[in-house]
């Protein structure tokens, strides 16, 4: 009687066993009826504002697709946490992401320090990472190892020499300074400059500040004085926006007023809200269609926006989240009904300068990563951004 | 010349910082001195502070009636947290009261980006900080003035609240004993939650003024706050012209410090300070050596 109870146990077990593993879907992330994705992003913090932005325009989007029925007949599930902008926390709700929420892959990811900091995680487990919202650079010499990597997100490094060109071609600069971040985002800026004023030293190009800030900073009227006493004629920002906001600011107040030049992290038009007068005549790059500047842009925002009216206040940030997951959702419906992780990284090598609604010119091959290694420059004026030049390429690095 | 008005300038910088963290620091030390209590939902308070009076603004509601309706709310709230959670845990020791006012602190982040979301707010102010005076070449903002008035007039009106009326002196008897000062027939629950109301309200103000200059939101407090903790350290948790003088000194140290020295160790010196002023006077600098009779 004992060795029947004990087949009947042991059957029960393996059958048990047997049901489990057929409930469990045959790829991470993937079941026939869902795809999950999600983030960790600053929805707290000092850069919340990118981060409150870029997740509410990725979520915005995916609902809108879900209730066109998504996509062969799958619809997205995305989860997105909060780091505060702090790598550690990234690197916990990253591996919470994937081996907790078994998520498909991870969109996005917000500052560059972070990037960093998950980046090997990302590699070892296999995680399809679609356009990390840091500065590309970080990538460049990983080619073995970037198979599940897409990024159409530019460097800091590259755009930084870009800025320094077109300030030094178009904009007389002579003596540059640099406002920047205290981290890996702030110092690739720093670097760009540098290569670019050194690119155009024979042009009169010099720098002559380099004065940073720690996220944390509450004030930057130090600062303010700091560049000042620099006597740069050009100034160059990669900051937050509440600290850029603050530096354009408190130069205004001591009467300094050089040419400001920044970032395309501080595009968005919150920037006309947070900084007044002093975001005017302001000379940035962009990787995409500023809000107002493309009909097709603005047909997507006006969708999304009509899914959370809040993403109004932060209209370009919002468009870069729809940008950031708009290649991933082309490779899908590329790679057809029988989804696996292998077809959609197949399907995404076949995207050969694809335009998607917001994002242009993308590209990915076997070989390259980098879908997108193009800038032009774009002036704020009343409120406004008018684009000033044509596109301007650089070379890909991975 | 330029040097002397770039000093100065970096000096004029450090004093509107400084009284900023001046009203924080008056307010942590008149709690410290009369519960013994380190509040560290002392920079939350502010904040909150902050969001209802620009709520009220929202609301069209006059600028003056806007921050006196925030000061007496976020009063209230301090009142009401002394009474309905510290004092029900009094037996608890002062470690489980600092942690307490952790939690607090944690309730009351979580609250403030829940109802206003994580959002940067521009909070309009009466006062310009881009209209500026030249002083011997020496620039101060309609603000940094307004600033720096507003935190000397409540140190003032706090100073003498605390030592010239019957209520200030009933805190004091109830900071230094409270059994002799309830034997005496002072309300000791009474002057304990006017205390914790008037400490808000003093970090309220702080979170008003700070608001217009860095931007409101929910994590606005996050360094001024440490920065106010820290001067109050530095001045002597238990003196109130310490705080004061706390509070400017870091203001006037990390800006000069960070215009000829490093700005990527601004932060470092608010602590390198800090040991230094405990090595020399564990007290801090105007605090009174604390006795215990066993």
């Amino acid at each position: 009687m004992r060795t029947v109870s004990r087949y009947v146990l042991a059957v029960v077990a393996v059958l048990g066993l047997a049901v489990t593993v057929a409930g469990q879907p045959a790829e991470r992330g993937i079941t026939p009826t869902e795809i999950v994705l999600g983030t960790s992003m600053p929805m707290s913090g000092q850069a919340a504002l990118w981060g409150v932005g870029v997740g509410g325009g990725v979520d915005a989007w995916l609902r809108i697709i879900n209730d066109q029925g998504g996509i062969n007949g799958r619809k997205f599930r995305f989860l997105i946490r909060d780091d505060a902008y702090l790598p550690p926390r990234a690197i916990a709700n990253v591996r919470e992401l994937v081996e907790r929420d078994g998520v498909l892959g991870v969109i996005s990811s917000i500052g560059t320090a972070n990037c960093f900091a998950v980046r090997d995680f990302m590699v070892e487990s296999k995680t399809m990472w679609i356009i990390p919202a840091c500065g590309a650079d970080i990538w460049a010499g990983m080619k073995e190892r970037n198979r599940y990597l897409f990024v159409t997100y530019p460097g800091y490094v590259d755009e930084g020499i870009y800025l320094t060109k077109y300030a030094v071609e178009n904009l007389k600069a002579k003596k540059v300074a640099v406002f920047y971040q205290n981290d890996l985002y702030g110092q690739q800026g720093l670097l760009g400059v540098k290569r670019g004023v050194h690119m155009f030293q024979a042009k009169g190009a010099k720098l002559v500040g380099q004065v940073s800030y720690e996220p944390t900073d509450a004030e930057v009227a130090a600062q303010a004085l700091k560049l000042k006493e620099s006597g740069a004629d050009t100034l160059i920002l990669y900051a937050t926006p509440r600290h850029g906001a603050l530096i354009v600011r408190d130069i205004l107040k001591l009467g300094y007023r050089p040419t400001l030049v920044s970032t395309f992290t501080l595009l968005d038009p919150v920037m006309f809200a947070l900084a007044g007068e002093a975001w005017n005549d302001v000379y940035l790059a962009s990787y995409m269609p500023v809000p107002g500047m493309d009909p097709k842009t603005d047909a997507v925002l006006a969708a999304i926006t009509r899914v959370n009216p809040a993403l109004a206040r932060s209209p370009f940030n919002a468009l870069a989240g729809v940008s950031f997951i708009e290649p991933f959702l082309e490779g899908i419906r590329r790679a057809g009904p029988n989804l696996t992780k292998e077809r959609i990284v197949e399907a995404m090598e076949t995207i050969r300068n694809w335009d998607g609604e917001v994002i242009r010119g993308v590209t990915f091959t076997k070989d390259s990563r980098q879908g997108i290694n193009r800038l032009f420059m774009v002036k704020s004026e009343r409120g406004q951004y008018t684009k000033l030049t044509d596109w301007y390429t650089y070379a890909r690095k991975f | 010349m330029a040097a002397v008005t770039n000093l100065a300038q970096y000096f004029v910088g450090g004093l509107a910082t400084g009284s900023l963290y001046a009203l924080v620091a008056l307010g942590i030390v008149l709690l410290y001195r009369s519960s013994r209590v380190l509040n560290f939902a002392h920079g939350d308070m502010a904040t909150l502070a902050a969001f209802i009076a620009l709520t009220l603004l929202w609301m069209k509601i006059p600028f003056p009636a806007a921050v006196a309706g925030g000061l007496l709310a976020i009063a209230v709230v301090g009142a009401s947290f002394f009474f309905l959670i510290l004092r029900p845990a009094k037996e608890s020791t002062l470690l489980g009261k600092l942690v307490v006012t952790i939690g607090f602190a944690l309730v009351l982040t979580g609250l403030v980006q829940i109802v206003w979301g994580t959002d940067t707010h521009v909070f309009p102010f009466p006062l310009s900080d881009t209209r500026v005076y030249k002083v011997g070449g020496v620039v101060i903002s309609q603000m940094s003035l307004g600033t720096i008035a507003a935190g000397i007039f409540l140190v003032t009106v706090l100073y003498l609240l605390v030592q010239r009326t019957k209520i200030g002196l009933a805190m004091r008897a109830v900071a230094q004993d409270v059994s002799a000062a309830q034997a005496l027939g002072i309300p000791a629950r009474k002057i304990f939650a006017l205390t914790w109301g008037l400490a808000a309200a003093l970090g309220g103000a702080a979170g008003i003024l700070l608001a217009p200059v860095v931007y409101l939101d929910p994590f606005m407090m996050l360094d001024p706050f440490l920065k106010g903790f820290a001067a109050a350290v530095v001045g002597g948790m238990d003196s109130l012209p310490g705080a004061v003088t706390g509070g400017f000194l870091l203001g006037v140290a990390e800006s000069v410090f960070a215009g000829y020295v490093s700005f990527k160790f601004k932060t470092t010196l608010t602590f390198v300070i800090i040991i230094l002023v405990l090595l020399v006077r564990p007290e801090g600098l105007l605090g009174r050596e604390f006795h215990r009779r066993v």
